[in-house]
């Protein structure tokens, strides 16, 4: 029987170690969303994001607010180039899911093969070291990580659901998610949306790889992993939903990191893939809550009215 | 004259791979970058068959194929019963998943590799005997996929690949000639795999990941998909390509990264300027007439 301090101890651990997950999750789903494409690219923007903070700390020895701008920075040209000089030159040519499915996979390995030439093999992270002081709330004890992260992933999901509430933009997005080809005869810009959607994606990928980075070490492959725990969120949550998909990767990244408590941590990893595996086979729609707004939907899904008589037996 | 042979095998080998791996992407239009993994269980399954529960050679090769077979339909079922994209999600976690399992179970010989595979054929008969085998093994299955392509099953396999709305309404079941013809260019990978194991007798997981993925992807991308030399063409270039930077003397830790390097570079260059590889089908990438404009 475990002590109540050491469950809580590494749920509360677990919570705020889900932050990056959720990001990432979010990212991929929102791609996927409005452009309808499955970016396994991104994992070469994490790769990138991450290395571009670990010179910009370890290298040149400069502060990390310049390492974060930096690689956000880093990360928003990446997004940019890989949907106006890849993904834009796809949608031309009319290629099949296959063609695109191989080029996002193997710019992410192109990127970590480069990663590993230039950085070598070895894990790295951004500052020197990931041991960050903690202070002791009742008996769990809160890292300077904790909060900032914590705090950091609920404003940037506060400024992205407002960002979809509130703006023009971000009603187009949803225009072109549901459907393109109207969102185009109205007059909405495809073309913008699109990049838009990556550079926003581009951005949290960037947050969640300083936070991971912070916290974690990194291998130049250890973007496909993460990538892999956002799919198996983004599936779960349901494809087509990015409020689904960062509360599926919340909830498996405190599975997955409470899962010590019942496994030894070399099979930690491993679960991860049985997310993915049991994501696809039980859930590939997405988990299905009980409908709350009942009553509300109901009023939506009543039967339409008998439509008007024909004008000549009005007559 | 052992060098040699080791490339010849080695030549032969990735030619089976890239083959069976033609099937199942060129001709059977799925996704999948896990035929590495299939590789890895052909290996390790007659490798320990034959070595701790002592099967007889042959047996644990032909077991090797079965092993890979059975896991491929395990792996295709749950995900074609979905969709196509959900196999090629699938197949990644398939890839590192099963590897991340053989390097944390005891009886894999775990990271560190499993050894003393008993070898087939050389003590008795020389290693000449091997090289004639595993080129006698490449060339059936050159020849299957081949006959395969042009019989009255291949044609249906285009017209399903091509378009799979009207090849079910004609009453056949696109979902099983998809698992297939997954499996079998999968059981083909394990066989490969069996070869591989008893001529080297020794593997490790490491053997396996996303680098030998990338090989053998750019073996078919660059050869030319859907095409039975195309992929022969490929594995003999791309095998040349590391044997040709070995001489450079690099140290490991920057001959992986290389290697990588020039397969994913490759694989890119040709998808966006030369998309039918050396040996050309017909426009391979292009997506149905109803889906033109539209990747998803």
């Amino acid at each position: 029987m475990q002590d109540a301090t050491i469950i809580l101890q590494i749920l509360w651990t677990s919570l705020a170690t889900s932050t990056y997950d959720v990001l990432f999750a979010v990212a991929f789903a929102l791609v996927l969303k409005v452009t309808r494409l499955f970016n396994f690219a991104q994992a070469a923007l994490m790769t990138i994001a991450f290395y571009a903070a670990f010179v910009v700390v370890q290298w040149l020895e400069w502060p990390a607010w310049v390492a974060f701008i930096a690689m956000m920075a880093l990360t928003l040209m990446a997004s940019f180039a890989l949907e106006r000089i890849g993904f834009e030159a796809l949608r031309a040519r009319g290629v099949s899911v296959m063609f695109v499915f191989v080029f996002t996979f193997m710019v992410s390995e192109f990127v970590a093969y480069l990663a590993a030439l230039i950085f070598g093999t070895w894990p790295q992270t951004i500052f020197p070291t990931i041991f960050w002081p903690a202070t002791l709330v009742g008996n769990i004890a809160v890292s300077g990580w904790d909060l900032p992260a914590l705090g950091a992933t609920a404003a940037a999901l506060g400024a992205y659901f407002a960002f979809m509430r509130f703006t023009r933009t971000g009603q187009f997005m949803i225009g072109v998610a549901d459907n393109p080809d109207l969102a185009a005869l109205y007059g909405i810009d495809k073309r913008r949306i699109f990049l838009v959607t990556m550079l926003i994606a581009g951005a949290f990928v960037a947050l969640g790889m300083f936070l991971y980075g912070t916290r974690a070490q990194v291998l130049p492959e250890t973007g496909l992993s993460l990538m892999l725990f956002a799919v198996a969120a983004t599936i779960m949550g349901g494809i087509g939903s990015v409020g689904g998909a960062a509360i599926a990767a919340l909830i498996l990244g405190i599975v997955q990191n409470a899962s010590i408590l019942v496994i030894p941590s070399e099979w930690q990893g491993f679960l991860l893939y049985l997310f993915l595996f049991f994501a696809i086979v039980f859930f590939p729609n997405g988990l299905r809550l009980p409908r709350w707004r009942k009553f509300k939907t109901a009023t939506r899904d009543l039967p339409a009215p008998p439509a008007a008589p024909p004008a000549e037996s009005q007559a | 004259m052992e060098y040699l042979y080791g490339i010849v095998i080695f030549v032969g080998l990735y030619v089976i791979l890239a083959t069976s791996f033609n099937l199942i992407i060129g001709y059977g239009g799925l996704v999948s970058i896990a035929h590495p993994v299939f590789f890895a269980l052909g290996a390790y399954a007659s490798a320990i068959l034959s070595r701790d529960v002592h099967v007889p050679v042959p047996l644990a090769m032909l077991a090797g194929f079965c092993v890979a077979l059975v896991a491929s339909i395990a792996l295709a079922l749950p995900s074609l019963r979905v969709s196509g994209d959900y196999l090629m999600i699938a197949s990644i976690g398939f890839q590192l998943g099963l590897l991340e399992l053989i390097k944390n179970v005891r009886f894999t010989g775990g990271p560190g590799g499993f050894s003393n595979i008993p070898p087939f054929l050389i003590r008795e008969l020389g290693r000449e005997s091997y090289v004639l085998l595993v080129l006698a093994v490449m060339a059936a299955v050159i020849a299957l996929v081949w006959w395969i392509a042009r019989s009255d099953y291949g044609r249906a396999m285009s017209a399903m690949r091509d378009d799979e709305l009207a090849f079910a309404s004609v009453g056949r079941d696109a979902m099983w000639m998809k698992i297939a013809i997954f499996a079998l260019g999968s059981g083909l990978a394990g066989l490969a795999g069996a070869l591989y194991a008893h001529y080297f007798r020794f593997i490790t997981p490491d053997q396996f990941e996303i680098l030998q993925s990338s090989a053998i992807l750019t073996m078919v991308v660059v050869g030319g998909m859907r095409t039975t030399w195309g992929p022969v063409v490929g594995a003999l270039l791309l095998e040349a390509l590391p044997q040709a930077i070995s001489f450079l003397h690099l140290p490991p830790s920057v001959l992986g990264p290389i290697q990588g390097l020039l397969f994913t570079g490759l694989v890119l260059l040709f998808m966006f300027f030369r998309p039918q590889g050396l040996v050309p089908a017909r426009d391979i990438w292009r997506a149905p007439a109803r889906d033109e404009g539209t990747p998803q």
